[in-house]
């Protein structure tokens, strides 16, 4: 059987490792900065159920299906679930994390931008999963006065 | 070995016999039809996302049931019950024994398939194929639910019985003259993969348990009004399905093991590396269940155990690449059909395989999960390498098993199609994924980008569609019909079509 | 050879442009603030660049193989093992 060569084999395994050390070491080191929340993020506690999503601010405001937020303020996700998994998930801001009731799970983001965006639940949830959908809104800061 | 085909036997003796050959054709067609099955209910799914709004299907709770039942069906009952039908057929031939370690157990194992698959197909739940608490448990109407678990519990059951069987017969029953570094990579896929089924496959079947008990509601593991934990039955479950993708992949692998040297014209580059392939992936496979369960809220260090578990599998599979390279390099191709199907299941294995790397970065997966990129890239998966694979093999031993070769040109175009189909398909979901369309939807918002990349994701499944009709009209007709093969040599390739081996004693 | 060497000066480049790109991005945010889109798309773009490159060169190597060594090929030769007839 292969009496041939096998330097070739060798190489090509040691490039393989090669890249899978930069992946990890690459992933692992963005995750680290995204994973940072910064201490002045104001919390935000998110309730996901059957089939749509409702907001809590810090000063007590609730909001259902529409989340207000204000530009270049940073937020920290307190995601829950009342019945069963959802899933959390502002795509244009990158945010994902699932609802799972008993427990709460965190996210957070800081928008730098004013505009609408999509919320969307990204775990099967039943007859609606499909439609438990928000928007999310970045309203210009009140000016400091 | 040429199948009755051609002097047909009773169907009752086939039905009841134990010997390996009839328990893999028994096998063979089970999984063929529901392969069509499953396939069916895909078109249904991809015709209904052509466009937002209800295109065929009525109410989102049918498609939920669609997709939960498309996904098992192709996973549990063809896939497996796919390898299943080439491992009896071939292993004891090609460890020199005159059949399975254990006859009666394989046909047990075998007839637990078509209850299970009732079981299913008459239940159609809609909880998806993860059957994810707290919705399967308080969420999902029974007896739909409930089927679907004792459908499963018995798949379970059949597939360990199928381990053992196809675990002693290799390890214990090859021919004394053989060493264990002689036997075919072929039936190493199949050891390999049985192995994995021994450890992973009790891990779901207790949580099965678990799940049938809280729905009854004696039991709180899973449920946390009781007391339980949701993520519990994610770990159970990714713990046993993880290392079960690596089931499904392997005998595939093992299967182009088989095509591509012979149609190469040379042997395989390296036996040992491909053994050697074959028992790392299996070890490293249970190293990485978690990253399917980085969005639920797991720590830092954990996301990052699991992550280098992941990538630690990558190596064990990029040896099968270059095994396949480098046995193609310097060798006289001949390209008839079922080198096409292995040809292209490597290179969208390969695709397969990237795709995943960008997935188990950890941040990515916040783009990526539950997002059509996922779906695209598990496709790549199932369909572009063990379906390639599997019916790329179909076709190789057709002339073995029937005794009559199929139409070439047909089998080439069904090749063309697919392959084509399968490209259309699942490379646009990767794209759908990254602008964010979530997975398991009935329905989405007429975002115009989302609407293009669904047609078009609609058209190759389609001509996938098309291409397996073709398949079937030639399986069919080339079986009764179909032009005598040479049985030596039916690919007239210059070699034999067996297993080379001197037995030094040949009691055979 | 010249792949392998492409391949690793692309690696190359892809490692130098995010850690220049910290350097001199220190100062760049008034709020402070890092913007978690921008790492992890630019982690996704770099990752693509890699997983492009590296599929260009194997599935242009599986091309080239099919080409090279298909039995139509007026270049092919019968391998070594068609003699006996075994492999």
């Amino acid at each position: 059987m292969g009496h041939h060569s096998n330097w070739p084999e060798w190489v090509y395994v040691g490039i393989v490792i090669a890249l899978m050390v930069w992946v990890g070491a690459e992933a692992w080191n963005a995750e680290r900065l995204v994973e940072h929340i910064p201490a002045d993020a104001e919390v935000i506690k998110v309730t996901g159920q059957q089939w749509f999503w409702s907001f809590e601010h810090e000063d007590g405001t609730k909001e259902i299906g529409e989340l207000h937020v204000k530009v270049g303020k940073a937020y920290k996700f307190e995601i829950m679930s009342k019945d069963v998994n959802h899933s959390f998930n502002i795509h244009d801001y990158v945010v994902l994390l699932d609802a799972i009731p008993g427990r709460v799970n965190t996210v957070w983001f800081a928008p730098m931008e004013v505009g609408e965006h999509d919320i969307q639940c990204r775990e099967y949830c039943g007859l609606i999963h499909y439609n438990m959908r928000g928007k999310l809104i970045v309203e210009e800061a009140e000016p400091s006065s | 070995m040429v199948l009755e085909l051609q002097k047909p036997r009773p169907i009752w003796q086939i039905m009841f016999s134990t010997h390996h050959t009839d328990v893999g054709l028994l096998y063979l067609i089970t999984s063929l039809a529901f392969l069509f099955l499953g396939g069916t209910l895909a078109l249904a799914i991809r015709a209904e996302l052509f466009l937002p709004g209800s295109q065929i299907i009525a109410d989102s709770m049918t498609f939920n049931r669609m997709f939960t039942v498309h996904g098992t069906t192709l996973i549990f009952l063809f896939i497996l019950p796919f390898a299943s039908a080439v491992g009896n057929y071939l292993v004891p031939i090609m460890v020199r024994y005159k059949d399975m370690a254990y006859p009666k157990l394989n046909a047990i194992a075998f007839w637990m398939i078509p209850p299970a698959g009732a079981l299913i197909w008459l239940g159609f739940a809609d909880f998806t194929w993860y059957a994810t608490p707290p919705y399967s448990i308080i969420s999902a109407p029974g007896p739909a639910a409930d089927m679907w678990i004792f459908g499963l519990k018995i798949l379970g059951i059949s597939s360990v019985l199928g381990a053992i069987n196809f675990i002693v017969t290799i390890l214990k029953c090859k021919h004394p003259d053989m060493s264990i570094g002689q036997v075919p990579l072929l039936a190493w896929s199949f050891l390999t993969s049985s192995l994995i089924v021994l450890v992973a496959i009790p891990t779901f079947a207790a949580a099965l348990l678990m799940l049938l008990t809280d729905r009854l509601g004696v039991s709180g593991f899973f449920n946390p009004a009781m007391g339980g934990d949701p993520i519990a039955y994610a770990h159970l479950f990714w713990f046993t399905f993880h290392p079960e993708v690596y089931v499904l992949v392997i005998p595939a692998i093992g299967m182009m093991y088989e095509i591509i040297p012979r149609f190469s014209r040379k042997p395989i580059f390296s036996h040992s590396s491909g053994i050697f392939a074959f028992v790392l992936l299996s070890m490293v496979s249970f190293s990485s269940w978690a990253h399917h369960m980085y969005a639920t809220g797991m720590s830092f260090t954990e996301k990052t155990v699991f992550m280098i578990g992941t990538l630690a599998a990558v190596p064990a599979s990029a040896m099968h690449v270059f095994n396949f390279i480098a046995t193609m390099w310097n060798g006289r191709i001949k390209f008839a059909t079922p080198m096409m199907w292995a040809v292209g299941g490597i290179a969208l294995f390969f695709s397969a395989g990237a795709g995943g790397v960008v997935n188990a970065a950890m941040p990515l997966d916040f783009q990526t999960h539950d997002s059509y990129w996922v779906v695209g890239h598990f496709h790549l998966f199932v369909m572009g390498t063990i379906a390639f694979g599997s019916i790329g093999f179909f076709y190789y031993i057709f002339p073995y098993v029937t005794g009559r070769m199929y139409n070439e040109r047909m089998g080439q175009i069904h090749f063309i199609l697919s392959f084509i189909g399968t490209v259309l398909v699942f490379f646009t979901q990767h794209v759908l994924g990254l602008y964010g369309m979530p997975r398991r939807v009935y329905d989405y918002p007429p975002i115009p980008e989302w609407i293009t990349m669904n047609q078009i994701a609609s058209v190759g499944a389609m001509v996938i569609g098309v291409s397996m009709v073709i398949f079937l009209i030639n399986m069919i007709y080339s079986s009764g019909k179909g032009k005598l093969a040479d049985t030596d040599d039916p690919f007239n390739l210059g070699g034999k079509y067996y297993y080379p081996f001197e037995a030094k004693n040949p009691h055979h | 050879m010249k792949s392998i060497l492409g391949l690793f000066l692309v690696l190359a480049i892809l490692v130098i442009i995010p850690a220049a790109d910290y350097v001199f991005a220190a100062g760049d945010e008034p709020e402070g603030y890092i913007d978690r889109r921008v790492i992890i798309w630019n982690l996704f773009y770099r990752m693509m660049t890699v997983a492009f490159t590296v599929g260009a060169v194997v599935s242009g190597t599986i091309i080239w193989l099919c080409w090279r060594f298909r039995e139509s090929n007026p270049k092919a030769t019968p391998t070594p093992y068609e003699k006996e007839g075994v492999w």
